[in-house]
C-alpha cells in the first residue's frame, strides 16, 4: 500500500516535531569542556593541625607542575559559619600555609577570598574563626566576596535555567583559583567538597545570606553551572578533622587526618568521597562534573602521596543520602 | 567596599540616614541616586546596574525615602512592589509541599514574609526591613493594604526565633537541630519586633542578644545590637562607649559597617528614622 502525498507530509512534520521537542534533552548542557586526558591528585598526612604544616604543604604543591610565577592567587575556604567545637569551616592554618607555600612557588599576589552563606557580619566570623589574627599576622589579605564589586557573566553551562550570574571582580581578575574545602557531608548536596565550595563566590549582597536561589534551582544545578563558569585551578582539601553526619553545619568531627590536593576537582572531589567512604558515582554533581569537568574514575586519576584507603565505616550521612555510602 | 567603584543600595542607605539631610550636598546626591536607580517595576536594585527584577533593597530604600518627603510617587511605586514580594512558600503549592512532602525544616508556612530576591523563600532580614518600610507607607490609605502584610511578615518572625531566642538568617530548626542565633541578624529582628514587647520570643531573644554583646569585638554586629537593644529601651550606654573607645573607623574597610557604626553612636536620632 502506498503512502499519499499528505501522509507523507504529515508524518515528515512529526517526525520534526519530535526532534525539535526532544533534540534538547540529549544536547549537552554544558559549553565548555575543562576534562584533561588524566589528572593527578596527592593525599597528604596531617593528624593534627598543631604538627607543622608549611614545608609539607610545599612539598606536596612540588608533585605538581604548578605555574604561578607572576599570577594572582586566590585561596577560596569554606568559611560558613562558626559554632564553637563544630569543624565547619576549613581550618586557617592550611589556608596560611597555602599561602605561604604560593608565594614560595612565585606568586605575585596571593589572597584570601569567601563569600560566607548563612553569617553576613564577615569580621565576626573571620575573628570567631581564628583567620583574622592569622591572616593579619602574614599580611595576607581578605577579600569579602559577598560585597565586592560585580561582572555580570554569562554561565559556561545551563543545568538551572539562569543565564548568568554576576560574580566578584576578584574572582574574575584571578589568575589561580584555588578551592579550599572542609571535608564535610551535606544534607542537601551529599558532600560538600571543592565544587560546592565555589558556591562561597555567588555574592550575598545580590542573592542574599543565604543564596537561596541556588537552592531553588537545584543545588547540584547550580553547582554544575558556577562550576563551569569559574574555574578552579588547584584543590587543597581539608580532611584532617572532617565532619560527618548531618553537615554543612551540624554534623560531628570524625577524624580523618589528611589533606587532599589535585589539579582537577572532580577527581579531588571523587577521591575525598572515596576517602569518605562514599560512591562518587552516585553523587549526582560529581557524576555529571565527570563528563566536561575533570575525571571521577579511579583509571584516569594519578595519585600520589600516601596510599587512598577507604574507611571501614563510611561516614554516617542523613537518610535521604543513605544510597551514597559503599556498603 | 571601600575602594569599590560600584554603588550598592544598602551602604548607600545606611549612609543616607547616618549623614542625615543636614550634610545637604552629599545626602542630596545619594536621595537622587536612588531615584535614578529605581526599576520600572516600582522595585529598586541591590547595585547600580544589576538586573531589573528587584530586590530586598526596595525596603531599605523606602525607609531611606521616608524621611524624604518629596518624593511620594517614587515611594507608592516601591511600596506597591513591595507588597506583592512574598516568599515563595506563600503560594498553596508550595505550602502543601512543606506540609507534606519537605518536613525537614520546621516552620509554619502560611507564616511568610519577604525574600532577598524574587522566586525564593523568606527570610529574616529582608522579612525585618519590609517591616520597618511598610510602617510608614507613602499615603496613609496605604496602610490599610499593608496591615495583611505585617501582621504575616511579625508572624514569621515569631515562628522562626531560634529556641533559645535570637534569630538565624531562616530558620530556627533545621533537621530537628536548633540553629545558633547571630547578633545582627537577632538585632535587625528585634527592631522591626520593637512594637511587640512582650511576646515571649521577644523577651528572650533580647535577653540572648543582651548576653552576647559582652564578648563581642565586630563592629557590625555591635552596633546593630546597640540598636536594637536601645530600640526597646535597654542601657545602651556601655556598649556605645566601648564602640566608641574600641572600634578605629579606619580600621573598617567596608562602608556599610561604618555607617551602621555612625547609626548607632547617634542612635536616639537613628532609631527615629529607621522605626518610628
Amino acid at each position: 500500500m502506498g503512502i499519499t502525498r499528505r501522509e507523507l507530509l504529515v508524518g515528515g512534520a512529526a517526525v520534526a516535531a519530535g526532534v525539535s521537542v526532544s533534540a534538547p534533552f540529549f544536547q549537552p548542557r554544558y559549553r565548555i569542556n575543562r576534562r584533561p586526558r588524566r589528572s593527578r591528585v596527592a593525599l597528604l598526612r596531617l593528624e593534627d593541625y598543631s604538627r607543622p604544616i608549611d614545608e609539607m604543604l610545599f612539598l606536596g604543591l612540588c608533585l605538581f607542575p604548578i605555574n604561578v610565577q607572576g599570577k594572582t592567587v586566590l585561596l577560596k575556604p569554606n568559611l560558613v559559619d562558626y559554632i564553637p567545637g563544630h569543624a565547619i569551616n576549613t581550618h586557617h592554618r592550611l589556608v596560611v600555609a597555602a599561602a605561604e607555600a604560593f608565594r614560595r612557588l612565585g606568586a605575585r599576589k596571593v589572597l584570601v577570598g569567601e563569600g560566607a552563606g548563612h553569617q553576613r557580619d564577615t569580621q565576626l566570623l573571620l575573628s570567631e574563626s581564628g583567620y583574622e589574627q592569622e591572616l593579619a599576622l602574614d599580611s595576607i589579605p581578605f577579600v569579602d566576596l559577598n560585597r565586592d564589586e560585580l561582572l555580570h557573566r554569562p554561565l559556561g553551562a545551563s543545568y538551572t535555567g539562569l543565564n548568568h550570574l554576576w560574580l566578584p571582580r576578584t574572582i574574575l581578575g584571578s589568575d589561580f583559583i584555588v578551592s579550599m574545602p572542609k571535608v564535610k557531608t551535606h544534607h542537601w548536596s551529599g558532600v560538600t567538597l571543592s565544587m560546592k565550595n565555589m558556591f562561597g563566590v555567588v555574592p550575598g549582597q545580590k542573592y542574599g545570606w543565604p543564596k537561596n536561589i541556588l537552592h531553588w534551582r537545584g543545588i547540584h544545578e547550580s553547582i554544575l553551572d558556577v562550576c563551569a563558569t569559574v574555574p578552579i585551578h588547584f584543590v587543597i582539601a581539608d580532611g584532617v578533622m572532617a565532619m560527618e553526619g548531618d553537615g554543612p553545619l551540624n554534623g560531628s568531627p570524625r577524624p580523618l587526618g589528611t589533606v587532599v590536593l589535585a589539579d582537577d576537582p572532580v577527581a579531588a572531589d571523587a577521591t575525598c568521597a572515596r576517602l569518605m567512604g562514599l560512591e562518587p558515582d552516585r553523587i549526582p554533581h560529581i557524576q555529571e562534573a565527570a563528563r566536561f569537568l575533570g575525571n571521577s574514575l579511579p583509571a584516569l586519576i594519578d595519585q600520589g602521596g600516601e596510599v587512598l584507603r577507604r574507611p571501614e565505616v563510611p561516614f554516617q550521612v542523613v537518610p535521604e543520602f543513605q544510597h551514597i555510602r559503599a556498603l | 567596599m571601600a575602594g569599590c567603584s560600584q554603588t550598592a543600595l544598602e551602604p548607600t542607605v545606611y549612609s543616607m540616614l547616618a549623614l542625615g539631610p543636614d550634610l545637604e550636598k552629599n545626602y542630596q546626591r545619594a536621595v537622587q541616586c536612588l531615584l535614578d536607580c529605581q526599576n520600572p517595576n516600582g522595585s529598586w536594585p541591590s547595585f547600580i546596574g544589576d538586573d531589573p527584577e528587584g530586590a530586598w533593597t526596595t525596603a531599605l530604600a523606602l525607609i531611606a525615602l521616608a524621611n524624604h518627603r518629596g518624593e511620594a510617587r517614587s515611594r507608592c511605586r516601591g511600596f506597591r512592589w513591595l507588597l506583592q514580594s512574598a516568599g515563595k512558600e506563600s503560594s498553596w503549592l508550595w505550602r502543601w509541599k512543606f506540609r507534606t512532602a519537605d518536613r525537614h525544616v520546621r516552620f509554619d508556612s502560611d507564616k511568610f514574609g519577604w525574600p532577598w530576591q524574587p522566586d525564593t523563600n523568606s527570610w529574616v532580614v529582608p522579612t525585618a526591613f519590609a517591616i520597618l518600610a511598610l510602617r510608614r507607607p507613602p499615603r496613609s490609605s496605604a496602610l490599610e493594604q499593608s496591615e495583611f502584610r505585617l501582621r504575616r511578615g511579625t508572624e514569621m518572625l515569631l515562628d522562626r526565633v531560634c529556641p533559645g531566642g535570637g534569630w538565624n538568617a531562616g530558620n530556627g530548626i533545621v533537621y530537628g537541630r536548633a540553629l545558633v542565633p547571630h547578633p545582627d541578624d537577632t538585632a535587625v529582628a528585634l527592631l522591626a519586633l520593637k512594637d511587640h514587647p512582650h511576646e515571649p520570643a521577644v523577651k528572650t531573644s533580647l535577653a540572648w542578644l543582651a548576653d552576647n554583646t559582652s564578648t563581642m569585638s565586630a563592629p557590625w554586629s555591635l552596633a546593630w545590637s546597640a540598636l536594637a537593644l536601645a530600640a526597646h529601651s535597654r542601657c545602651v550606654r556601655r556598649l556605645l562607649s566601648s564602640l566608641a573607645d574600641h572600634v578605629r573607623p579606619i580600621d573598617i574597610r567596608d562602608n556599610a559597617t561604618l555607617a551602621v557604626l555612625a547609626l548607632a553612636l547617634d542612635c536616639e536620632r537613628s532609631l527615629t528614622l529607621l522605626t518610628s
